[in-house]
């Protein structure tokens, strides 16, 4: 049971990543960013439950806020490069961000305890969720609630101008900008509302994990989080969490019994995914496929609302 | 910690010299780039990949040392072509997402076959010229990493031969700039792109097998860094610049083993990341850019 | 209502535009013609301010528009069609108007009931306008699945959906049949009617005859000749310039 719960915390974490990327993905910013948000999210969180004794929830606030922060300021020198340079540019401030903690060594003493971030050693014993008497099945219910939360809020963003505005911008800048859109304000706002949601994702999982050191916020975790929303498609929210639980759920720990293949497996199940559905495995006529797969419909629409 | 300008030159030197190899994998990127506007992030790794199979074939085979220099670019070039083929042929031209997706599907599959093969622990790798030392002045010089740079100089020297004074290059500038028109005039596109795709990674074994003769060790920790180095030497170099590729190489491995004496290990690469930063502010074109507005 | 004072645009050596005075009066329909490379579509871009003169300046209502970037000049009343069809893919037709849509000045809109609203006078608005351009019944497609002509129609509704005072037509008769072209042109003459200046950038000479006011014909980055669509039939340098000599007789199409 624990280990269940242990994967449902993974994916709704991951899931949470991926929303952040997906977001970006919307105004065609491909960004490797997120997880320096993440990290950022992660630590501050975390610092503030265990070296000045908050609780969670305003933790969890200011770890956003702080993550909000910095993608805000990422957001503007992100305007003036793109594509490839995009890329590098937001894999370099992850890379920064994961250095950074990595030398950060800020120790007080709690209650006769020594907490708080030891450079190279990592961030320990941040034992918030323990201590106040926390089950694994709260967290993961408290994972999930705001997992949920966020999915409604994007999935509702494209019921009002506000995605369609976003989705042009990432389909055509000129075309959006010749018709009254403001790209910087947009992006930036996309950017920020992206690096407070990793934020989240991050604070959620110092707490859960109770140990984070600079292996878990790799460039690795960044390409993760933006296949999601890559594999899944941009069409709608659901692709992402259908990716992430398809890899996180199915690949890495259903497939166990197979060890080591495992990690083989996903990348060949990459490149044959990209190579048969290009747009995502999610599209469009994600109700229609849906429709189909249950055997309800014997034909998909050709348009879609 | 006091160090004086000898130790300084001396660092820069050493930087320089190991800077050959970013030179190559920023070479190679900015090839694959510069062909088809589309990013391989499957690259490095094809690279390190092709040195494995060279250490392999002396390993198991039993060939003599020198043949790692041999099968790896070889076999480097193979994966790039498979790389080609199973991520690049086929995609719908418009779609940036699907083949750098599919690179790095790529990328993490190299990376673990790698590891499922060695076990995860790193291998030692032939050095070239181990004993090698000479002095200028107050200056030492590897004799393993001149005899890198003088490698990659060369390799420089035939790429630029190739692209600029023969059939093959100038069919593969033209199908970089106007892929609908040069098949129209009878270039065969897809043949050019997997010949890039080829050429690009012998270019990486060599590199590879330089990096683990210089180290002296090769590792599947070694991909994502390379991959890092390169993409940030191509994007200093100005996309799709081969000029600026090569002296942006030479300019990391110098920033980097600089910041490595000033800041230590630990830091060192903090440092140059800021640089990527500062000219992505001063100049978004990198050194040499070709200004493609595509992404 | 749009003043273009000795405009220049240099592209490294080149001179796209080369001292182009212009002026548009409130309500008519201006057409801007000249041979490939005169330096229209340079002008298109400037007026709307997709990258900046080089010298002079472009008044609208006489408020100079600096350097103001096209989502600026949106505010100010200029919006645009382009040459090769730009609408977002895979947005839906409804979608492609609800992006560009501007609420007329008068109407009180917040912020938040702006981006994250639905108002119904909106909805209402966004209707008209589709039945207006023969696409009520495409809501719900994807701009990509229209057809050609109704794309045409989804790029000039989107144009129009922001309530500009200037709008700038850049060759919308390109790859048009002449029914297309006649339903164009009524559009152009209703656009009028509502109270539009239009900036019509054509080759399609069907069109320009018979739906502009005046002409202004552009030749290597210069004014040639101004003058209603007669008189430019006649203007043996405009004749020069498309067919490399004079005729005596004033020719039809």
């Amino acid at each position: 049971m624990e280990y269940y719960l242990g994967v449902l915390q993974t994916i709704g974490i991951h899931a949470l990543l991926g929303l952040s990327a997906y977001l970006l993905l919307l105004t065609g910013q491909l960004s490797l960013a997120q997880v320096g948000f993440f990290a950022i999210g992660s630590y501050v969180s975390g610092m503030l439950t265990v070296m000045v004794g908050w609780h969670i929830a305003p933790a969890l606030m200011v770890g956003a806020i702080m993550a909000g922060f910095f993608a805000f300021l990422v957001g503007f020198p992100a305007l003036r490069v793109k594509g490839l340079m995009l890329v590098v540019a937001t894999i370099a401030f992850s890379e920064i961000v994961r250095l950074f903690f990595f030398n950060l060594n800020w120790r007080v003493q709690v209650d006769g305890l020594e907490v708080g971030p030891d450079s190279t050693q990592g961030f320990r014993e941040i034992r918030y969720f323990a201590a106040n008497g926390w089950e694994q099945s709260h967290v993961v219910v408290l994972i999930w609630s705001i997992l949920a939360l966020v999915m409604i809020l994007l999935w509702w963003l494209d019921r009002v101008r506000a995605g369609a505005v976003l989705r042009a911008v990432g389909e055509d800048e000129l075309a959006a900008q010749s018709s009254g859109v403001n790209l910087m304000m947009v992006k930036v706002a996309a950017m920020t509302a992206g690096g407070i949601i990793a934020g989240i994702a991050g604070g959620l999982f110092a707490h859960s994990s109770t140990y984070v050191d600079h292996h878990s916020f790799s460039i690795l975790l960044a390409t993760f989080a933006i296949s999601y929303p890559i594999l899944g498609g941009l069409r709608n929210v659901f692709g992402t969490l259908v990716a992430v639980i398809f890899i996180q759920g199915f690949i890495i720990e259903g497939l166990r019994f197979i060890g080591d293949y495992r990690n083989i497996l996903f990348g060949l199940l990459i490149i044959a995914a990209m190579n048969f559905r290009p747009q995502g495995l999610v599209d469009g006529n994600f109700r229609s496929d849906l429709a189909k797969l249950l055997g309800l419909k014997p034909n998909g629409g050709s348009n879609d609302a | 910690m006091g160090f004086d300008h000898i130790d300084i030159i001396q660092s820069i030197l050493d930087g320089v010299l190991f800077g050959s190899t970013y030179a190559l994998i920023g070479l190679g990127f900015t090839l694959i780039f510069g062909a088809m506007q589309k990013l391989n992030m499957a690259y490095a790794a094809a690279s390190i990949g092709g040195a494995y199979a060279g250490l392999a074939s002396i390993t198991i085979l039993g060939l003599p040392a020198l043949m790692a220099f041999v099968i790896g670019p070889v076999a480097s070039g193979l994966l790039g072509l498979l790389v080609y083929v199973a991520c690049f042929q086929y995609m719908p031209r418009g779609n940036h997402l699907a083949p750098l997706m599919a690179s790095i599907g790529a990328l993490f599959f190299i990376d673990e076959v790698i590891i499922h093969e060695t076990a995860g622990s790193p291998l030692s790798f032939p050095a070239v010229l181990p004993q090698a030392y000479f002095f200028l002045g107050d200056f030492g010089i590897r004799g393993d990493l001149l005899f890198a740079m003088f490698i990659s100089f060369l390799l420089m020297g035939a790429i630029l031969f190739l692209l600029y004074r023969t059939k093959l290059g100038l069919a593969t500038r033209a199908a970089s700039q106007q892929p609908v028109a040069s098949l129209l005039c009878g270039i065969p596109t897809r043949k050019t792109n997997a010949t890039t795709f080829v050429l690009a990674g012998v270019l990486g074994g060599i590199a590879g097998c330089l990096v683990a003769a210089s180290v002296g060790v090769l590792s599947p920790l070694l991909a994502l860094p390379l991959t890092i180095k390169g993409l940030i030497v191509t994007v200093i170099g100005g996309l799709g610049s081969i000029r600026g590729a090569i002296i942006a190489g030479f300019m990391i491995g110098a920033f980097e083993n600089l910041f490595l004496l000033i800041r230590g290990v630990n830091e060192r690469d903090i440092y140059v990341f800021m640089l990527l930063f500062i000219f992505l502010v001063f100049r978004p074109n990198g050194l040499f850019g070709t200004a493609i507005d595509r992404d | 209502m749009l003043r273009l004072n000795n405009l220049v645009k240099h592209f490294g050596g080149v001179r796209a535009v080369d001292g182009v005075q212009i002026e548009v009066s409130k309500g008519e329909v201006l057409g801007l013609i000249g041979p490939n490379g005169s330096g229209k579509s340079t002008m298109v871009n400037l007026i709307c301010g997709v990258f900046p003169q080089t010298a002079g300046s472009i008044e609208l209502d006489n408020i100079d528009l600096g350097t103001k970037p096209p989502h600026e000049r949106i505010d100010a009343g200029v919006s645009r069609t382009f040459q090769n069809i730009r609408l977002f893919d895979d947005l839906t037709v409804w979608q492609n108007l609800w992006v560009a849509w501007r609420d007329a000045p008068e109407t009180e809109v917040s912020w938040l009931s702006d981006w994250f609203g639905s108002s119904t006078d909106r909805r209402v608005e966004i209707e008209k306008l589709l039945d207006f351009s023969g696409l009520g019944d495409r809501s719900n497609y994807k701009a990509k699945n229209l057809s050609f002509g109704e794309q045409r129609r989804l790029e000039l509704a989107r144009a129009m959906a922001s309530k500009p005072k200037l709008i700038v037509l850049d060759e919308p008769a390109a790859g048009m049949n002449s029914e297309e072209v006649r339903d164009l042109r009524i559009r152009i003459l209703t656009m009028k009617d509502l109270g539009m200046t239009v900036l019509l950038v054509e080759h399609v000479m069907e069109l320009v005859m018979n739906v502009t006011d005046r002409i202004v014909v552009l030749n290597f980055g210069k004014k040639i000749a101004e003058g209603t669509p007669t008189e430019i039939q006649n203007n043996p340098l405009v004749q020069e310039a498309y067919f490399g000599f004079a005729t005596n007789s004033g020719g039809s199409d």
